[in-house]
């Protein structure tokens, strides 16, 4: 049992962060210590998190030790603990990343606002409050905003303003939904939720059918789902490199808040929802996979064809998500973790061209950049990996997917595979341009500084997508348990032991 | 584990020769050498066992749960094709040793071969068709990075995406026919697959399943109408065409229709697709190599007729037929091979491949000649080379099908044959034979022994397994066809069928045509010249380049960066779905009884809704719209005061007052009006989509207010305990700090976090030249009368220490009553506020000695601290304990551990807010304004002057 | 009086909405601001409205839920913290592009830092 550790990712990040504004503020090479020591500690205390999940199953924390559903529980089971080694897995490859990179010197606070962020997606992943995961969700985000307008500039604050400004309309409709929970229900606890909502009188199902709703629109802005996209390209093509990179997860965020909510709050087999959610992620989905890949093949630059490939990956997860029976979720769950790792690698990536290179642009060529051949085949592995082609664990993903959804295979299948053919277009034309086509003016690359940190970063991604390749087997085993978990989540509602002393 | 080890070794090896190129040119090939080399003696092991009709496995356990197993395994197919993999792969690596140019990155070149070769050897050895696939589309990826190996040839480029798009994109079509595939069986294991004959072609699925297989094969395989994009791939290097376009690549798809041929062939559907698709292929391919002038792309024209052939004889569907096919795919990989590297040797030599640019090298480049003369004979199928053999076969074969009409097939097969014998002999006159020219680029000659032993040896093949067939190939025929049937197979091959054989008619018209068609040739050249045909690259270029210029297109379109538009439609989802949702519930009206209004309510209500709806009206003025948003927002107090909640209408104040303090200073940073852009019909538009959201949400509160909870409220419990439990008797403070102090925990932080974000960008903005330009450019503020008037700055020096007092009370009083650390810290908030306002940024500035970070970092610390301590008692994060105080002159308080969590809370919005405040004055010191130094602009020591 | 209230979400939200199709960047934060008020009226309004019942215990017979008042307190706070960062950041974009439109072409990545 985990005890005090289950907040450890909450409260650790929090702390490092105040003595960084405190004592740290002068000294960029002391905060960066401090963030990478945080961030280490924060990987090693996921894995034992990880551990006792798949050891002793779902664990609450009952926050003030008050009761459950009246106090705020954290509740750590292995999607949550799936969720947060994830985060602090790439938060690792982040952070060092930004140190080679040296982005950190271009503003203020990067890494205070690092660990603000961390500390934020690992609560609203560990939470089993409604309410407190709107809190965390702010912290997030606004963590986020900081992050994003890191290092200035004219493109990237206005993109910020529009960022800000979609989320915080997100944040109210949360807001209303939660609103609604509250006023028919009486309580904010999902487990509690989850007992409650099947005795609910026939009056109110119109009502919370409109939260239900209302809660997974905020989680499809979160995860960019078509028609709520449109700040996805912007605001990560604008992003600094790294940030893009650390927000892979954040999309996930609205894929894991979806999965959770689907599954304990809102089940398919909940009389007053239904298949509701279902019918209602499905086509977003499938049209959210086009838009992607037909990013990917009409994007201007290098950026934004990164992120319209996070925007098709997005697509790709919520249809797996969409059918929430164990086998899809299986699938989709295998398909978040190769995603958020690809995405993650495919923003480095860019990053390490454009920062080499005169202009992002794809339509010109320009002179070739140093280390070139290195670059180049990082990128050849980082589309690979996006486009879902072999050997890499994108291509498994795909076919647990596909597999999946035979009953639905003529569209389904198609919609997949047609977007997988414009995505490897898409990544053919721009690698060709950006590592082949030689620039008009045949100017010498530009001396750069090898970067060891960032090199370690990509190298590290490149190696967790292989290990997730390799170990496809167990790592799917041990999804299908936390699928069954998930279908039937007694254990889950047990921990929070609902009524009882804690 | 050795069938893996072998398909793993090129991957193994394909690191080698990276590092080896360190150590030379010789290091780097024999590296790649040897390790081909060893997978082919291991492979050779493995033969006796084969031949004895055995079949290796090895089992890998991989992704059992989703069937895709690392199974490889080894029968006569798998061998036959193994061996050309490893064996041409081998000459081909000690071809390019020397053919390719001290300026070609030489290890790059092996690494991506080798990464093929080891493709290729896996599709061949794979036993699970989805390994096969993972297979099947590296060998698209790796033959990519080969065809584009010269980067700075545009040709390359287009002929590397092209390869890529077509071959990539089929094996998308393979993936759907796969899966469907195993799906019938219930096994992805070829094993498995391969007994379920009868199952597969009952199924209904079957068709599809077909159809995307063989969509999969001829795409890969280049045969109609998807032959296009092999001929591009010549841009490549030669040892690369030589090894993709005789031996391997194109061959892949040959081996997943012999593969696949126990359970897909024998039914009409694949006879009429494949052997349809075979002939057309092979005709049309052999007549267009007739026309060509570079050597290259008469081979590769040919390899295309070629590969038309070998599928035209497998979807006949006979045993007899597969076991030709096989015959013909070790003879077409020989010469081919051969004739490949001799044309690359010419181009070397002679510095261009072009046909009508040669000729005479017979006396030049006798060598070479030797090699090309017997490689292209075969092709043409003259006796006694091995491609004769399999010709006869083919065409005795096709004499015998029935295909439309009875003699149709034939007929058009020896047409082939025709325009094969042509091309062949073409290639021969036009390249080698007649008198040696005065113009050639640069002087012929023949290479040395390193380029020309890998041609000879195979042309050595050709001549060998051409006059003793059962003794050199019959043993392979019969193991593979053997494979292919999974009929037992004993091949006779022989030269002579007597007189009654229709197939030695059929050559020798063949023969005689195909003389007749090159003495002919300059008037046939003039006629396919005039003729108008399709060109394919314009054609496939006419398909991609639009598609891409949509996408580009389209999502510029959809992604055009407007705000407005994704709010709208945010919106406009939102208000859909939501509506949706709802009307497929049932909804009863709620019984909750209503309370009466009462004029206060009502004319707070008038008050707000007139100043709400004025806004849209007044927006442009800016400072008007704020003091209307003010307005709005502070008369929300009264509100929250009638219904029974003094905490929130203490909060709204402050929070309101400081919102629009600060956004008054913020507007000094932007322009004072709002220019009118919309046009009215958008203005009216917008309105719709406002009152739609403006309905929806009402309609929600009034569904809301108007019913009972369908559960007790779990806050009877938060009453309950608000005393006893969490020793405060203000339950709303008491839920704060206590029950849900976990939720302040991070709504502090997030305040914190927002004055982060505000000095950072503050930060940002002041280091940017621009920026601080515009701010010096900025219009000064008004200066009608003092900017700092004296009795505003008299108060505020009074008010100070009184807001301090209040705020200390308001904060030690919050537990029990309306107050807490929040609305404490907004009050001194405030308090330094009303300074600024009065005095201006520079002279508050200039008396603020403390860091406001250190107020925010503190604030997090202490509640973070307060909440670790509980650890200390076993308890859990942010529990809280409490005791009794009693401390003159204020009435008596409690201490609760809850109280310094207050503290930590009291210190981030202290912190926060100044900390923002600071930022913007660091900007407004940057502005046109002039600093002032006094504390208010009339100096009363003046007066009397 | 629960007319009262839900008419006036409406109309905040009305307004706010409005506000927020500008297309200068002030109007959209008046817009929020509008829209945050709504919202914590509509958030307040899930405990239902009740008056002389303040959830001080021992100050009246009956309380008014005191949990939504929490809540609402929250949201308060946050949204607070956002509209002054939304505000640096419109005077950001302001100070750093010469103008202050909220909606931007489809440019490309203007620096990559």
């Amino acid at each position: 049992m985990m005890g005090h550790w289950i907040i450890a990712p909450v409260v650790l990040p929090a702390i490092v962060a105040g003595l960084m504004i405190i004592l740290l503020r002068g000294s960029l090479r002391l905060q960066r210590l401090a963030s990478v020591a945080s961030i280490v500690a924060l990987n090693g205390i996921a894995i034992a998190l990880l551990w006792a999940a798949t050891i002793h199953g779902p664990e609450a924390y009952h926050l003030g030790n008050w009761p459950a559903p009246f106090g705020i529980v954290l509740v750590l089971d292995r999607l949550s603990a799936l969720m947060v080694a994830l985060l602090s897995a790439l938060a690792l490859a982040v952070v060092l990343y930004t140190i080679g990179s040296r982005w950190d010197q271009k503003g203020a606070h990067f890494h205070p606002l690092l660990q603000f962020l961390l500390m934020g997606i690992a609560g609203a992943f560990l939470t089993g409050d409604a309410f407190n995961l709107f809190v965390f969700f702010e912290v997030l985000l606004i963590a986020s905003y900081g992050l994003m307008v890191h290092a200035g500039g004219a493109a990237r604050t206005r993109v910020a303003v529009q960022y800000v400004g979609f989320n915080l309309i997100g944040s109210a409709l949360f807001l209303i939904a939660l609103a609604l929970v509250y006023g028919v229900t009486g309580t904010l606890n999902m487990a509690d939720l989850a007992v409650k909502l099947p005795d609910l009188p026939e009056g109110d199902v119109a009502l919370i059918r409109v939260a239900a709703v209302m809660l997974i629109l905020v989680f499809a802005i979160k995860g960019a789902l078509v028609p709520l996209q449109f700040w996805l390209p912007g605001t990560y093509a604008n992003a600094p490199g790294v940030v893009a990179a650390m927000f892979a997860v954040m999309t996930k965020i609205g894929a894991y808040a979806t999965l959770r909510v689907g599954t304990l709050v809102f089940p398919p087999d909940l009389p007053a929802t239904g298949d509701l959610l279902s019918t209602l992620l499905f086509p977003a989905s499938l049209v959210t996979l086009a838009v992607g890949a037909i990013g990917v093949l009409g994007a201007t630059t290098l950026p934004r064809l990164a992120a319209f490939g996070g925007i098709a990956s997005m697509g790709t997860a919520f249809l797996a998500l969409s059918a929430f029976t164990p086998q899809t979720t299986v699938a989709a769950l295998y398909y978040i973790l190769h995603a958020t790792l690809a995405t993650a690698l495919l923003f480095l990536v860019s990053d390490l061209v454009t920062r080499r290179r005169a202009h992002a642009r794809l339509d010109q060529a320009t002179a070739p950049i140093a280390g070139s051949g290195l670059i180049a085949s990082l990128y050849l592995v980082a589309a690979i990996a996006m486009a879902g082609m072999p050997p890499l664990s994108g291509f498994i993903g795909k076919l647990l997917i596909l597999d999946a959804f035979r009953d639905q295979a003529p569209l389904v299948w198609t919609v997949i595979l047609v977007s997988s053919f414009l995505m490897i277009l898409g990544f053919a034309r721009a690698g060709s341009t950006l590592f082949w086509k030689p620039a008009d003016s045949e100017a010498p690359p530009a001396d750069h500084p090898p970067e060891a940190f960032c090199m370690t970063a990509t190298f590290g991604l490149i190696a967790g997508l292989a290990l997730l390749t390799i170990f496809a087997g167990p790592v799917t085993d041990w999804l299908a348990t936390l699928a069954d978990a998930l279908d039937q989540p007694t254990g889950y509602i047990e921990a929070n032991r609902l009524g009882q002393e804690p | 584990m050795s069938l893996a080890l072998i398909a793993a070794l090129p991957f193994l090896g394909a690191l080698l020769p990276g590092l080896a190129i360190r150590a030379g040119r010789n290091a780097c090939a024999a590296s790649a050498g040897s390790v081909t080399l060893l997978a082919l003696i291991l492979l050779a092991l493995k033969v006796p066992t084969v031949l004895a009709g055995g079949v290796v496995h090895t089992r890998v356990d991989w992704l059992p749960a989703l069937g895709l197993n690392a199974n490889f395994m080894l029968d006569g197919l798998g061998l036959l094709f193994a061996l050309m993999i490893l064996g041409i792969g081998l000459l081909i690596i000690l071809y390019a040793r020397f053919y390719l140019e001290t300026t070609d990155p030489m290890g790059q070149f092996y690494v991506f071969l080798m990464l093929f070769q080891g493709a290729m050897l896996g599709i061949v050895l794979s036993d699970n068709i989805l390994l096969l696939l993972i297979f099947w589309e590296l060998t698209s990826l790796s033959s990519f990075l080969l065809i584009g190996y010269w980067k700075h040839l545009p040709e390359g480029r287009q002929g590397a995406r092209m390869a890529l798009a077509v071959t990539g994109g089929g094996g998308l079509f393979l993936i759907a026919g796969l899966l469907i595939l195993g799906g019938i069986v219930g096994s992805y294991d070829l094993t498995m697959i391969l007994a379920q004959k009868d199952a597969i072609q009952a199924s209904d699925w079957y068709l599809p399943a077909l159809i995307l297989i063989l969509l999969g094969a001829f795409t890969k395989s280049a045969q109609f109408p998807f032959h296009f994009w092999l001929p591009h791939a010549m841009a490549a290097p030669t040892p690369v065409s030589a090894y993709l376009h005789s031996a391997t690549m194109v061959k892949a798809g040959i081996y997943l229709m012999a593969r696949l041929w126990p359970v897909l062939a024998g039914t009409p559907e694949w006879f009429w697709i494949v052997a349809t698709a075979g002939l057309v292929t092979m005709v049309l391919g052999a007549g267009i190599a007739f026309f060509k002038d570079d050597l290259k792309a008469v081979l590769a024209f040919s390899t295309v007729s070629h590969l038309g052939l070998i599928t035209m004889l497998l979807g006949f569907g006979t045993k007899a037929a597969a076991t030709v096919a096989v015959f013909h795919i070790i003879n077409h990989a020989t010469f081919k091979a051969a004739l490949f590297m001799s044309a690359g040797i010419v181009d070397h030599a002679a510095h261009t491949r072009d046909l009508s640019r040669l000729g005479g090298l017979r006396k030049l480049m006798p060598v070479t000649f030797g090699i090309v003369l017997l490689a292209s004979l075969s092709m043409a199928g003259i006796p006694p080379l091995n491609g004769f053999l399999s010709k006869e076969l083919m065409l005795e074969e096709a004499a015998h099908t029935t295909w439309i009409s009875p003699w149709a097939m034939g007929l058009l097969a020896t047409t082939g044959a025709l325009f094969s014998v042509a091309y062949s002999f073409r290639l021969l006159a036009h390249g080698f034979l007649g008198p040696p020219r005065t113009d050639y680029p640069a002087m012929p000659h023949d290479p040395g022994a390193g380029l020309w032993s890998a041609p000879a040896f195979l042309v050595l093949l050709v001549v060998l397994i051409g006059v003793f067939p059962m003794a050199t190939a019959a043993w392979l025929v019969d193991a593979a066809a053997g494979a292919v049937t999974g009929q037992p197979v004993a091949v006779e091959i022989h030269h002579w069928h007597g007189l009654g054989s229709a197939a030695l008619w059929m050559s020798l018209t063949a023969t005689g045509g195909g003389l007749l068609m090159l003495g002919a040739f300059p008037r046939l050249r003039a006629v396919w010249g005039a003729a108008p045909r399709p060109e394919a690259k314009r054609l496939f270029d006419g398909l991609i380049e639009p598609l891409a210029a949509a996408a580009r297109s389209l999502t510029g379109l959809v992604h055009n960066g407007s705000f407005n538009r994704a709010v709208a439609v945010a919106v406009l989802a939102i208000a859909g779905v939501s509506l949706w949702a709802f009307l497929g519930g049932s909804h009863a009206a709620g019984t909750r009884s209503l309370l009466p209004v009462d004029f206060t309510s009502l004319s707070v209500w008038g008050l707000m809704v007139a100043a709400a709806l004025a806004t849209p009206f007044l927006h442009r003025d800016r400072v008007v719209a704020l003091l209307l948003t003010g307005v709005v927002g502070l008369l929300i107090a009264p509100l929250f005061a009638v219904f029974s909640a003094p905490d929130l209408a203490l909060t709204q104040i402050s929070v309101e007052v400081v919102t629009i303090l600060l956004m008054l200073l913020a507007l000094h940073f932007l322009p004072r009006t709002t220019p009118a852009e919309s046009t009215f019909p958008r203005r009216l538009a917008d309105a719709g989509i406002a009152a739609i959201a403006g309905l929806g949400i009402g309609w929600l509160a009034w569904a809301m207010l108007t019913r009972q909870p369908a559960f007790a409220p779990i806050s009877h419990f938060h009453l309950a305990q608000s005393k006893p439990g969490a020793g405060g008797t203000n339950a709303v403070n008491t839920i704060i700090v206590d029950f849900r102090g976990y939720d302040t925990y991070g709504e502090i932080i997030v305040l914190g976090i927002a004055a982060l974000v505000i000095f950072a960008l503050s930060e940002t903005l002041l280091r940017s030249p621009a920026v601080t330009r515009r701010l010096a450019n900025l219009p000064r503020p008004r200066e009608d009368g003092d900017r700092h008037p004296m009795m505003l700055v008299v108060a505020t020096r009074f008010l100070l220490p009184m807001a301090l007092m209040v705020g200390v009370y308001v904060y030690l009083r919050g537990h029990n009553l309306p107050g807490g650390g929040f609305v404490a810290g907004l009050v001194f908030a405030i308090a330094y506020l009303m300074q600024y306002m009065a005095s201006g940024y520079e002279w508050s500035q200039a008396r603020q000695r403390h860091d406001h970070h250190v107020l925010i970092g503190w604030g997090v610390l202490i509640a973070s601290l307060c909440g670790v301590g509980a650890w200390v008692a076993g308890l859990p994060f942010l529990t809280s304990g409490f005791d009794y105080v009693h401390l003159w002159p204020l009435e008596e308080f409690e201490l609760a551990t809850a109280a310094i969590f207050d503290l930590g809370v009291f210190l981030c919005v202290l912190g926060a807010v100044l900390l923002a405040l600071a930022s913007l004055s660091r900007l407004a010191l940057r502005t046109g304004e002039a600093p002032n130094t006094r504390p208010f602009d009339i100096d009363p020591a003046m007066r009397d002057r | 009086m629960e007319a009262l209230l839900a008419s006036l979400i409406g109309v905040l939200t009305f307004t706010g909405v409005y506000l927020l199709l500008r297309q200068r960047t002030f109007p959209v934060i008046l817009g929020l601001t509008f829209l945050s008020y709504a919202v914590n009226l509509f958030l307040f309004a899930a405990g239902r409205l009740v008056v002389n019942a303040a959830p001080i215990i021992g100050r009246s017979q009956t309380y008014a839920d005191p949990l939504p008042q929490a809540l609402v307190l929250t949201a308060i706070v946050i949204s607070f913290g956002m509209t002054a960062v939304m505000m640096i950041l419109a005077v950001g974009g302001h100070l750093a592009s010469g103008h202050d439109r909220v909606n931007t072409g489809d440019e490309p990545t203007e620096d990559a830092g």
